[in-house]
């Protein structure tokens, strides 16, 4: 039942419905999992020590930093990166907006944000400027000052909730 | 900074989860793992084994035995913040967890986490202490009932024995008409509090009486019921009052980053803001 | 010619779609086959001498091809020698890793080779260091007291630049004035902290004995020569190639040493080698910024006109110079006074060595000007009684006063102050907001409003860096082709790590060419591909890049007109056009299509030269260099609505609305976007950020916990305001932005608080204005 150190142990991880097995450490962090060995590399590592948020994914659903899960927890989960959110070449409500509206320079913070606010606007449908800004408080963006960003998270929510209607 | 290596392990059962604390001295628990994983990641923690609870059946969920909560220890702090028993029970201890931290760090990190880490600033050991919570706690050699306020010890130091583990805990529904307040003071959105208050006002009349939980001044949580000054009447001159004498004389422990007369000040406007929610809410 | 202008629209950017969805390129992304990773022992001491270096165990850890340490270095390298012939800057040389001492608490020591980074972090661990402590020297005053420990051998005293100058008669006239008002302004030392961190790719390739070097770097060709130099190399055997980067702002431009090692390892081990830093790599050693006092002196009229003013300051700069010490400070004094008529000026700048990360340009490196300069406004408004406002009226340039010259020597030809204040005052509703605090203030609530007036340098073309005797020049290199099919390339010597520059450029040469913007791909940050040019920094991307990728692209429409002059037998092509790829000629007044394309002429001039006009060359493309003019200056208004809480000290900003003139706006969305970064970014390092070392010289801010970044709850709603027009200066009109926004907004959010903290008679001059320091100010008052 433990898995040694340094045995690199086979994990299936189920990335944007696709199965991945890799063969791993118990300490290899899932950011690094992602990037490295599925070929994911949307998911950016800004600090590993979970402040930044670039790295946010979602695990069963649910936004979570990658850098502060290890693979191996992993094993069998649903994973989803930000690879999975324009599907067939159209870009979802917020990366639109996020386009639309200037909210990302550099690009390093985005798939964070975009994994964080997309899942917070489903539980959020009706959102207030200053309840986008408190969700978006776990993202650090070095660029833009933030007021696009804001500004593009209410307008997707317009869109959805005018798809919705 | 990448963690130094550590043996895993997933049990299925809770008795497999003990039975690996048991066996293994350098073992430590992961939950959510939001406070764990940067400590290993910088090294600073080196455990030997990990021993993950999150496949455990049956940890999390709150439930209502009458007259108290019982809370499993994997609820998440985003589930507990949404929790219509707690919600209706002990409305502020939604509330403090809906404050921790972010959005996504509440989707992992969970109540059992945050007591054993024992971390003076966090929301939910100052809202253990404030309401009497009892942590159910089991080990290979059996199980046990900690008091909170027997519970924190220290600096990130609780009094579970080695192989003990955080199972449940058990908070007392308070009673209708109750007030309640919380309130931290941190420099960022997000931050662990510099200093954190929560205060209950229970019952009515001559019955009435205040309770007051304090964060982040000393290395453990702390109530200062006692420090309070009588209380006749719900007004802000009494909130005034009872902040500006917990300032004064609430020990402080000192910190090379905040020195102690600002963190009085901090502590007083907090005081007296906490203790005049509280006594609006009842 | 309405219809025409690409120049100026809003386009959205064509870099999103990759960033959108996960598929930039940056460092860490790329996959190279068989590169081993490195991770750097570091020191933990501030100030040690090095003695022994074991690596037996480290070399016999799993996964470890090799430890080397300085001396290693010292074979295949040559050493860091700063030593510009600049009057006043004493000459620093250190190795490319330390030998004898270890300088500040995370200089690295050693280096681990392995086939991962976790491997290489195990193996650093294992390695034991026998260092002497020495005393720290921790801080500027600490640097200068007698007695204290010399960093450097050619630096007694640890005072490794002083500047002295006098235009006019300062020191006279405050000595014999009548008021003469003193002011002190503190600033934080802070860092870039960009998200992505540092990190390098080289890959030695024996057979052709060549270096390719992949890096996030805003310089790449600069960086090429300094690689090649310190490598020993010709600088044909390197090649840099940027990928996308996850912002810079200044910490990305100066071959730091991590970088030269792996570059060197690469080439000893004869395998590619990589490294990314790590977060608390990158907040202890990557770079530090910002640690400057000042204090000014003042000699002024009754009515607040300022007679003479002088500046002291005194800035703490770390231990290692990958930049002339004197290189940011130089800019403050230079342009201090900013936009206000001051005809009598001097300064002296000490910049000390200290037991620190080494300190480098940070967006704005010369921000504290603006904050001093308006500072100093403010304190003599409070020393006479008199309006803020109305001391910067009675001070300030105007229109008449153009061109001003500087005592430095600096010429401020096109800048609008006055427009600016007025502009922004009336945004705020200056006086709506008096009365408004006065009503707050009897119910115990301080608002505060700041204002901040900017001038901002920018461009930095040759003749500056001639005039301050700093090697290097400021031109810009761009070639623009057009392809057989009629595709448009282009591409100059900057580097973007967020700018949108393949946007902007895209709709440079589109104007400049007479294509669509679609139509055009820009190339960057490939030092065989792009031309030779001085890179992105000092806000030179609109003004130099955009300046020669405009020359350039009309060159080549110049060309393409004369082939089809050629092609439609007209004896010159004075009445034709190039209009989105389509070739229209006057006649009678009226532009029409000749049906002739840029693409058929592209056709004719690669594959029918013989049809081209005579002595034509074939092909169809043009590379020009553009050196801009020494300067141009942008210009600013701030105004910055805070609200203190005065029992617990904490600011919170409420509104920051900016009146700004920077010349042509070459794309409003992107030049707004890097005026609310600027903005977050200053007001981000005035309240929230500081990196502090203990008086061991300890660094106790090495995380992300507990060096903070403002985020969206701190940053408030920006509101920004253009002024102005194109100026005359440049090929694009634009003068250059995007430093102003740090200027202003360090120089506003400070005013404010004062402006709050008015009625209490207290004056906050230090950053950052964090709760505690501002209660520290109300002890006892409030």
């Amino acid at each position: 039942m433990i898995v040694d150190a340094s045995k690199k142990t086979p994990l299936t991880l189920v990335v944007n419905g696709q199965a991945h097995t890799v063969k791993v450490e118990p300490r290899r962090l899932l950011s690094d999992v992602l990037r490295d060995n599925c070929g994911q590399t949307g998911t950016h590592v800004g600090c590993e020590h979970g402040v930044c948020g670039a790295c946010t994914v979602l695990l069963d659903g649910r936004p979570a930093r990658s850098c502060l899960t290890y693979a191996v927890q992993m094993d069998g989960a649903s994973i989803e990166t930000i690879e999975s959110k324009s599907a067939a070449g159209k870009l979802s409500a917020l990366q639109q907006a996020l386009h639309e509206k200037h909210g990302l320079q550099c690009g390093f913070c985005t798939p964070g944000i975009v994994m964080t606010m997309e899942a917070w606007l489903k539980d959020n449908p009706e959102p207030t400027e200053e309840g986008v800004r408190e969700a978006l408080s776990g993202n650090i963006c070095r660029c833009t000052g933030y007021q696009n960003i804001v500004d593009a998270v209410l307008s997707a929510a317009k869109e959805l909730k005018g798809d919705r209607a | 900074m990448k963690p130094a290596r550590f043996a895993y392990a997933s049990p299925a059962t809770l008795p497999e989860a003990l039975s690996l604390l048991a066996g293994h001295e350098d073992a430590r628990i992961i939950a959510g793992g939001q406070s764990l994983v940067p400590m290993m990641n910088m090294r600073i923690a080196q455990p030997e084994l990990l021993v993950d609870i999150n496949r455990i059946e049956g940890l999390s969920g709150v439930r209502f035995d009458g007259d108290h909560l019982v809370i499993g220890t994997l609820t998440r702090h985003a589930d507990l913040a949404a929790n219509g028993l707690v919600r209706e029970h002990a409305p502020i201890l939604a509330h403090a967890a809906s404050t921790i931290g972010h959005y996504a760090i509440r989707q992992r990190g969970t109540i059992g986490g945050s007591l054993s880490h024992a971390d003076p600033a966090a929301q939910l050991p100052l809202i253990g202490m404030l309401l009497d919570a009892e942590i159910e706690v089991k080990s290979t050699g059996g199980e046990r009932t900690i008091p909170a306020v027997e519970f924190f010890e220290a600096l990130f130091t609780t009094t579970l024995e080695p192989g003990e583990m955080v199972v449940s805990i058990r908070v007392p529904v308070l009673p209708n008409g109750h007030g309640w307040g919380f309130n931290l003071f941190n420099r960022r959105s997000g931050d662990f509090a510099e200093v954190n208050a929560a205060a209950l006002v229970l019952g009515q009349g001559a019955e009435t009486s205040v309770r007051l939980a304090l964060g982040a001044v000393v290395s453990a949580p702390v109530r200062v019921d006692d420090m309070l000054p009588p209380f006749n009447e719900a007004n802000s001159a009494w909130a005034a009052e009872a902040a500006k004498v917990v300032a004064a004389e609430t020990p402080v422990e000192p910190n090379a980053r905040i020195p102690e007369d600002y963190r009085r000040e901090i502590l007083q406007a907090l005081v007296e803001s906490t203790l005049f929610d509280a006594m609006r809410r009842s | 010619m309405t219809g025409t202008e690409i120049i100026g629209r809003s386009d959205l950017r064509r870099e999103d779609r990759r960033l959108l969805t996960g598929q930039g390129r940056y460092l860490d992304d790329i996959k190279v086959h068989g590169a081993l990773h490195v991770c750097f022992v570091r020191s933990p001491y501030a100030h040690a001498r090095i003695g022994s270096i074991d690596t037996r165990a480290a070399l016999e850890a799993e996964g470890v091809i090799g430890v080397f340490t300085g001396t290693d270095l010292a074979q295949w390298t040559t050493p860091l020698r700063m030593a510009p012939d600049i009057e006043g800057v004493l000459p620093v040389e250190a190795p490319t890793l330390p030998i004898d001492k270890v300088l500040f608490i995370g200089d690295p020591v050693a280096v681990v080779v392995a086939t991962d980074r976790y491997l290489a972090e195990d193996a650093a661990a294992l390695i034991e260091i026998d260092y002497d402590p020495l005393d720290a020297v921790a801080s500027y005053e600490a640097a200068v007291a007698d007695g204290a420990a010399d960093l450097y051998g050619t630096v007694p005293g640890n005072i490794v630049s002083r500047q002295v100058f006098a235009g006019g008669e300062p020191d006279a006239i405050i000595s014999s004035a009548g008021i003469v008002v003193e002011a002190r302004f503190s600033q934080n030392r802070v860092t870039h902290a960009p998200m992505e961190t540092r990190g390098c790719i080289a890959e030695w390739d024996e057979g052709q004995q060549r270096l390719t070097f992949r890096v996030g770097n805003q310089a790449p060709h600069p960086l090429r020569s300094q690689l090649a130099r310190r490598l020993k190399l010709d600088e044909s055997q390197v090649r840099v190639i940027c990928p996308d980067i996850g912002g810079a702002f200044g910490q990305k431009i100066a071959l730091m040493r991590e970088e030269l090692v792996v570059a060197a390892l690469s080439r000893h081990l004869q395998r590619p080698v990589r490294w990314q830093e790590d977060r608390m790599e990158n907040l202890l050693a990557a770079g530090h910024a910002r640690q400057e006092t000042c204090e000014t002196k003042a000699a002024v009229t009754a009515d607040g006109r300022i007679l003479a003013l002088t500046l002291n300051m005194e800035v703490d700069f770390g231990a290692y110079c990958f930049y002339p010490a004197n290189y940011m400070a130089r800019v403050v004094a230079m342009i201090l006074t900013g936009p206000y008529r001051i005809s009598n000026y001097g300064y002296e700048v000490k910049v000390a060595l200290t037991n620190k990360c080494g300190s480098g340009p940070m967006r704005a490196p010369m921000a504290i000007a603006s904050w001093v300069m308006d500072g100093t406004i403010e304190a003599i408004a409070r020393e006479l009684n008199l309006d803020p406002v109305e001391v910067r009226r009675v001070n300030m340039l105007t229109d008449a006063d153009l061109p001003y010259n500087m005592q430095t020597g600096e010429v401020l030809h096109d800048i609008t102050p006055a427009k600016c204040l007025d502009t922004v005052l009336g945004q705020v509703d200056y006086d709506g907001f008096r009365k408004r605090q006065e009503e707050d203030r009897a119910r115990g609530i301080y608002r505060g409003l700041g204002l901040c007036n900017v001038v901002e340098p920018s461009t930095y073309g040759s003749a500056f860096y001639k005039a301050a005797a700093i090697p290097g020049s400021g031109h810009e290199a761009g070639w623009v082709k057009v392809e057989p099919t009629g595709a448009v390339n282009a591409s100059c010597g900057l580097m973007g790590s967020g700018h949108g520059y393949e946007t902007v450029f895209a709709q440079v040469v589109a104007e400049g060419l007479g294509v669509d913007a679609e139509n055009v791909r820009i190339h960057l940050g490939d030092t065989d591909v792009a031309p030779y040019g001085m890179g992105t920094r000092g806000a030179r991307g609109g003004t130099a890049g955009g300046g020669v990728l405009l020359i350039a692209a009309q060159a080549v429409r110049a060309k393409a007109l004369k082939i089809a002059a050629s092609l439609l037998n007209l004896n010159t092509a004075d009445d034709l056009r190039m209009l989105g790829g389509t070739v229209m000629r006057k006649i009678d007044g009226e532009w029409q299509d000749t049906g002739l394309t840029l693409q058929k002429i592209a056709s004719v001039a690669y594959f029918d030269p013989l049809a081209l006009p005579d002595g034509m060359e074939p092909g169809l493309e043009a590379h020009r260099a553009y050196d801009p003019p020494a300067m141009t200056y942008s210009n600013a208004a701030h105004a910055c609505e805070v609200l203190v809480d005065v029992r617990t000290g904490k600011v919170t900003v409420e509104r920051h609305t900016v009146a700004e003139d920077c010349g042509r706006v070459m794309n409003p969305i992107i030049v707004e976007g890097q005026q609310h970064g600027a903005i977050a970014m200053g007001l981000s390092g005035a309240l929230l950020e500081e990196v502090i070392y203990d008086e061991d010289g300890q660094n106790i801010t090495g995380s992300f916990a507990d060096y903070s970044i403002a985020t969206a709850v701190e940053i408030p709603p920006m509101r920004l305001v253009h002024v102005g027009e194109p100026t005359s200066r440049t090929p694009t009109g634009s003068k250059g932005m995007s430093e102003g926004g740090i200027m202003g907004s360090i120089g506003a959010v400070t005013s404010a608080v004062n402006d709050a903290l008015a009625p209490f008679g207290v004056v906050a001059d230090k950053l950052p204005l964090s709760p505690q320091y501002i209660r520290s100010l109300l002890r006892g008052i409030a």
